[in-house]
């Protein structure tokens, strides 16, 4: 029984124990925190943003109104855009200064995706969330700044005031007559209740501990608010907005890339093929001048040969060349869909029915890469489907654009089938958010739908 | 100098073609890639022919001619300043405002839709005094200034690649398939604009065989005969693009 009361006993005393410890450290903690670094540095934030959160107001007001008022006129949307550059500039600051003094982490946003022309420019400027937003938090951080910098000041140079205050009473006092008794007392009152003996100036003193001790709780509680700020409105952004950002990246590259095919197409065509053309040109003359007398010595006859194949050489190079180009980028692209697709049609080995209507031309991109889809169906017809007749749709619906390929051959086609171009087709189409349907029973009629949208 | 007035200027035929290509013609060269426009200047002056402009775009073309009509003009397809279809657009023109002077478009790649602009529609000039080759055809340097010469001579010189996407294009591809392999090959020929001369060499047969093979094609597909191998071409693209 001794053991279970002692062993009550000792929990008891270790439960006391422990929250005696607890009080202690929490005591403990209070105590020390206005010395800490963390108290000092987010103290020295506040300070600082003050005159940050004027600057950066003021930035804002004035390229908001100022692009604002001149919307009326054409300078209006460049100047919002411009101003764009410095509210994320701005935002990247405010981050720098949280993560230097507050030690505050926040990813940075996205980096604007410029249009090309001018007009993209504007376009990306009045477009970019990441700058309305930063926006809106220097706008917000002023009223916010300076709420902290009077709970600041009133809780540290309060407390620092009131604890010097016996040094105060003693040095600077003022003197009050009262009912003939000369008293000293402090500025500081409340209402009627003067601080002019000593012991009340212990109160004083008192009061400016307390406040000293609440001091970096209170700057904490508004820093506080600023990091929420922070985090919400200078950070990534959230999950949808960074799937749009990226759909935008992902649209801007797959027409750079079409852009840059067709400057390769027009370099080739401008350049080597030109001057392939010339060589082949030159040594057809040189051939004409070796004669076609057959009694001329060794020495010409071999010339003759040797220019012949040479001759021969450079076609067969023009021609591949050729090929290759138009496996890069056709060049008849350029004037639009229709025309690529009758020559497609045209040299198809099977006769191809043509039926096209597309009132509005999608984005040079899109058009490559339905111009590539229909001449990989066309060639799998040719190559497998050993029809006798296909038809080639292209049809356009306002932001979609539609191939298909029908054909009556022998079907099966599917897109794991290998040698069919299918899977790699379908990838292409899928960079795009496209779509590829594959109707192919075996026998029967095979229907290949390619969707994509008019714009990547 | 061989000077052509209307669709059937005197000598054409299978004598006419040779005789003009022993002429001395006015041509004028429209294309932008410098090397090549040299190149076909010295081709053409080696033949002794005269070339009296050499310009780089569609405008000083039409503008050349405007001033001093040749006998044919050499064209590229694709020039500046959008590198399109400039050249074909400047020799529809040229057809339409000067009958008498050839139009010779040369291209890297035969395009269906070009082809069918130029021959204009069914009912139009067709394909008189006009050609559209491919640039290869120029390393052929014979074939090439015959070309021209049919052309200034108000003839016909089409690519066999053009032909064959004729063939490609056309509606009439069951009707076709009623020609032996024979016969399509001397339509194809027909259809380039070639004389029954120039058929029998490419094919290494009689001139008496091409002309039986031809009098069957016209009656398999219904057209009608005629001694004039300019109006026969006609006949045979306007059956193909129908």
């Amino acid at each position: 029984m001794d053991g279970a009361a002692g062993a009550m006993n000792g929990a008891m005393t270790a439960g006391h124990l422990r929250a005696r410890g607890r009080a202690r450290r929490t005591a403990w903690r209070v105590l020390r925190e206005p010395f800490t670094r963390r108290a000092w540095a987010e103290f020295g934030y506040v300070i600082i943003g003050v005159p940050l959160g004027v600057a950066g107001f003021a930035y804002t007001a004035v390229s908001v109104y100022t692009g604002g008022l001149l919307l009326l006129t054409f300078l209006g949307l460049p100047l919002f855009a411009a101003s764009s550059a410095g509210a994320r500039g701005l935002g990247a600051a405010s981050r720098g200064l949280a993560r230097g003094m507050l030690n505050e982490r926040v990813g940075t946003p996205p980096p604007l995706r410029r249009r090309p022309g001018f007009l993209g420019w504007v376009r990306s400027g009045l477009t970019d969330r990441v700058a309305w937003r930063a926006r809106a938090y220097q706008v917000l951080k002023l009223p916010l700044a300076a709420l902290s910098f009077y709970a600041a000041g009133i809780t540290w140079a309060g407390g620092l005031m009131s604890l010097a205050s016996p040094v105060l009473f003693d040095v600077v006092h003022d003197t009050v007559r009262d009912h003939g008794v000369v008293r000293h007392t402090i500025g500081v009152n409340y209402g009627s209740f003067h601080f002019d003996t000593w012991p009340k100036i212990m109160l004083l003193v008192a009061q400016g501990v307390v406040l000293l001790l609440l001091a970096p709780w209170v700057v904490r509680a508004m820093v506080a608010m600023d990091r929420f700020l922070i985090r919400a409105l200078l950070g990534p952004g959230s999950l949808p907005e960074r799937v749009r950002e990226l759909e935008h990246s992902r649209a801007l590259a797959v027409d750079d890339s079409a852009a840059r095919l067709r400057r390769i197409e027009r370099d080739l065509h401008d350049g080597t093929q030109a001057q392939l053309v010339a060589l082949a040109m030159k040594l057809g003359l040189a051939r004409e001048k070796l004669g076609a007398d057959v009694a001329a010595d060794a020495d010409l006859l071999r010339a003759r040969d040797l220019v012949d194949t040479a001759h021969q050489t450079a076609k067969d190079a023009i021609d591949e060349l050729r090929d290759l180009v138009r496996g890069i980028y056709p060049p008849v692209l350029d004037s639009g869909l229709e025309p690529a697709l009758a020559t497609l049609a045209a040299r198809s080995a099977a006769p191809v029915e043509l039926v096209t209507n597309i009132p509005q031309r999608p984005s040079p991109a899109i058009e490559t890469i339905a111009y590539f889809a229909a001449a990989e169906l066309l060639t799998n017809v040719s190559k497998h489907s050993r029809a006798r007749h296909a038809t080639l749709e292209a049809v356009a619906v306002p932001g979609l654009l539609r191939i298909r390929v029908i054909d009556e051959g022998v079907g099966g086609a599917d897109a794991g089938g290998d040698g069919t171009g299918l899977a790699g087709l379908a990838e292409r189409v899928r960079t795009v958010d496209g779509r590829m349907e594959i109707n192919s029973p075996r026998g029967g009629p095979t229907v290949v739908t390619v969707e994509l949208p008019s714009h990547a | 100098m061989a000077r052509v007035t209307g669709e059937h200027p005197p000598g054409t035929g299978s004598k006419g073609a040779r005789a003009n290509e022993m002429t001395r013609l006015r041509v004028m060269i429209a294309e932008d890639s410098a090397v090549l426009r040299a190149g076909l200047a010295e081709l053409l002056a080696d033949r002794e022919h005269q070339v009296t402009a050499a310009v780089a775009d569609a405008d000083a073309l039409l503008a050349a001619v405007a001033a001093d009509p040749p006998d044919a003009a050499v064209v590229d397809v694709r020039m500046p300043p959008t590198h399109t279809d400039e050249g074909l657009r400047a020799a529809v023109a040229l057809r339409r405002d000067h009958p008498g002077v050839g139009v010779l478009l040369f291209s890297q790649y035969v395009e269906t839709r070009h082809a069918a602009d130029l021959l204009g529609g069914p009912a139009g000039r067709g394909a008189a005094g006009v050609g559209y080759l491919l640039k290869d055809r120029v390393a052929d340097v014979g074939e090439f200034v015959d070309a021209l010469a049919r052309v200034a001579a108000g003839g016909t010189a089409l690519d066999p690649e053009v032909v064959s996407q004729l063939f490609g294009a056309s509606r009439r591809s069951r009707d076709l398939d009623r020609l032996t392999a024979r016969e399509r090959e001397v339509l194809a020929l027909m259809a380039e604009g070639r004389t029954n001369h120039a058929i029998a060499g490419q094919l290494v047969v009689t001139e008496r065989a091409v002309e039986k093979h031809i009098g069957s094609i016209f009656s398999k597909l219904g057209l009608p005969q005629s001694d004039d191998d300019h109006r026969r071409v006609l006949a045979v693209l306007r059956y193909l693009r129908a």
